[in-house]
């Protein structure tokens, strides 16, 4: 058998592959979501990046994160522009270009920062865990835990957050004048 | 998790938490009020709102006696944080006066709008007692999530709403610029707690390639919220827009949380990195303050003339960061304390002036107004005298003290341009001086001067305040000095 001239690189494993498909699916959402001449496409595109970020925390065996994120940005938030974008005239079936004219400058500026950033990610020696760090049960309990004890300030200060919320929206909603 | 470590004492959090209760309490009553349809009960709200900045500042006030205590290295209770809640609660009680009889012409939503005023102020102070860069964000959005909203209060002014987007589209990116900077902080230390980020940061063996982008970030964060050049382009469009209580409320007591913040982070999470956040930041004084005042200079508009005039004063502050001294932390507490004084009271005149529906006022209106309302106009004057920074008023020892450290600090070049500036500076101040004293009234700008009792009494005590410290400026040292509470948490 004559010798290949390139090596061929090992196979990946089934964890390698299953990132490698997840990894597409959320760049091929991200470039929809900017290349996508109908809004409600670009909504769409947006969902379907976060889904793939959730996988991402799946494989990287953040379970919480994964589902906080699948809970939050898909449940919540692309429903809530998906809402918008249908209740908004016109903007359900309107056909826009995603470029101006500012469209070659930001090219370059998107550019420079994927170079700037492979560059600086790639040349980083990333510390490699042995065994998974966390147990996901634990992980869990542990956050609980904490919010009533080390995090107790943060909890507190977050239900001011919410109430100024809830405050704001009322005002907005019912200005009756 | 070991319990016994625990140290919940919930008196470092007694200020922020007076204010929330009357917040609550606030709501309560305007819902009362809603269902009986009375209306002195509704009344009310307003007067409710400031017996609890009153409360609060009881609270203050005996804490000043209590020792420094701290939260779970998440929160603390030192000389700083109360003094950061004195200021807060200036401004907020002022607001409260000077909104009294306005916020009612604006928006029908009176309750919720003091409710916000007390829980924006609950964050703001909690930017004071922050301890952790966690705690630090969470009070952050706090705050100006409320400020946006009442930057739009009123939804049918176009320019009030446009404000409002501004303000919040803006005011996000600032925030995630800040937690990204946050996030490389603790990326670099391991730590969010400013004590642990200290020690990690001269620990010879922490990779500190992180940290320098994380400083950088957070300074932009801060930079946003304090309206520093070149982060200040929203600055002039939200306070033209939002209704003027507002913006009085926002100029004075934003920049006391924001400096709050900004100041323990730099001086106890990163001292050890002084020798690179250091020229940076006495490069920003310099730029925010040269170019706040040039723009100042070609204003008509009132508003707009007090935003460029808040982004210069910003500078001005940071000197006192920039010095890099307790020295500097202490005259940045006594400026942002007469600022919140001279900068309301001057912010109240204004509405005075506003026309009916209106929520600017055209510095032509001031003509002629030392003949036609004298008392006004000479309030006005000692308002512009202290902002520019004339001898007997507070605006003139706020300057001192900030310019002296910097000078202690081995900065005198920063004092003295900051020197110049307070020159260029006199010159839009004194000319609205001029135009009220030494411009015919036109028949066509005479507006109808309203005023009532909630206002006067802001302006009388901002007046009362704006000379005493000018005059006694060791009323507020000696304040600040009285209580037990003696180590400032800054080293």
């Amino acid at each position: 058998m004559p010798e290949l001239p390139i090596p061929i690189p090992p196979l990946p494993t089934l964890h390698e592959s299953v990132f490698m498909a997840i990894a597409l699916l959320t760049v091929v959402g991200a470039f929809l979501v900017v290349a996508a001449r109908n809004l409600f496409h670009n909504a769409l595109g947006l969902a379907l990046t976060f889904f793939g970020v959730a996988g991402v925390y799946f494989v990287a065996e953040a379970e919480f994160v994964g589902v906080a994120q699948v809970l939050v940005y898909v449940g919540a938030i692309s429903t809530l522009i998906t809402f918008a974008i249908m209740l908004t005239r016109g903007m359900m079936y309107g056909a826009t270009s995603p470029l101006n004219r500012q469209a070659g400058t930001a090219a370059i500026i998107a550019a420079t920062v994927f170079v700037v950033m492979a560059g600086l990610l790639g040349s980083l020696p990333w510390p490699v865990a042995e065994e998974p760090i966390v147990d996901g049960q634990i992980v869990i309990a542990n956050l609980g835990v904490g919010f009533v004890t080390e995090f107790v300030v943060a909890f507190l200060l977050l239900a001011v957050l919410l109430l100024v919320a809830l405050a704001g929206a009322i005002v907005l909603a019912q200005d009756r004048k | 998790m070991n319990n016994a470590s625990l140290e919940l004492n919930i008196v470092a959090l007694a200020p922020a938490a007076s204010m929330v209760i009357f917040a609550l309490l606030v709501m309560a009553v305007d819902v009362f009020a809603r269902g009986t349809r009375t209306q002195p009960v509704r009344a009310a709200t307003p007067w409710v709102a400031l017996l609890g900045v009153l409360v609060t500042a009881g609270v203050c006030v005996w804490l000043l006696g209590q020792p420094v205590t701290t939260f779970q290295g998440m929160a603390i209770l030192d000389r700083y944080s109360l003094g950061i809640a004195f200021v807060v609660l200036v401004a907020a009680g002022l607001s409260i006066l000077v909104s009294a009889r306005y916020i009612p012409r604006v928006n029908a939503q009176v309750g919720e709008y003091y409710a916000l005023i007390l829980l924006i102020s609950a964050g703001m102070m909690m930017m004071g007692a922050a301890t952790d860069l966690i705690v630090v964000f969470l009070a952050l959005e706090t705050f100006s999530l409320g400020l946006y909203i009442l930057a739009g209060l009123r939804r049918s002014d176009a320019m009030s709403s446009e404000a409002a987007m501004k303000y919040f589209l803006l005011g996000a990116f600032a925030s995630g610029f800040f937690v990204y900077g946050a996030a490389l902080v603790y990326g670099a230390t391991g730590a969010t707690q400013f004590e642990q980020i200290a020690a990690m940061a001269t620990n010879p063996a922490t990779d500190l390639t992180f940290i320098y982008p994380g400083i950088a970030l957070l300074i932009v964060g801060f930079g946003f919220k304090v309206s520093l050049v070149p982060f200040h382009m929203w600055t002039p469009d939200v306070y033209q827009g939002a209704p003027t209580p507002v913006t009085a409320f926002m100029s004075a007591a934003t920049k006391a949380a924001a400096f709050a913040a900004f100041y323990r982070v730099f001086l106890v999470a990163l001292p050890s990195q002084q020798a690179v956040w250091g020229p940076a930041l006495a490069t920003l004084a310099v730029l925010t303050m040269t170019l706040g005042n040039l723009a100042a200079l070609r204003q008509s508009s009132l508003k707009r003339l007090l935003a460029y005039s808040s982004i210069s004063h910003a500078g001005y502050i940071l000197v006192g960061l920039a010095a890099g001294s307790i020295a500097g932390v202490e005259a940045s507490l006594f400026y942002l304390l007469s600022y919140a004084f001279m900068n309301i009271g001057a912010f109240a005149v204004v509405t005075l002036l506003e026309k009916q529906g209106e929520m600017d006022a055209d510095g032509a209106r001031l003509r002629g107004l030392g003949q036609r309302k004298p008392l006004l106009a000479a309030v006005m004057a000692i308002f512009m005298f202290s902002l520019a920074g004339v001898p007997p008023f507070a605006g003139f020892f706020a300057k001192f003290f900030v310019f002296a450290a910097a000078v202690q600090g081995g900065m005198s070049w920063l004092a003295a341009i900051a020197m110049l500036n307070s020159a260029i500076g006199a010159y839009y101040y004194l000319r609205v001086t001029v135009v009220m004293y030494f411009n015919a009234p036109d028949a066509e700008t005479v507006s109808e001067v309203k005023s009532n009792w909630p206002l006067n009494v802001g302006i009388g005590v901002a007046l009362a305040f704006t000379i005493l410290l000018g005059v006694f400026p060791s009323l507020w040292t000696t304040l600040m000095e009285s209580g037990v509470v003696t180590a400032l948490a800054l080293r």
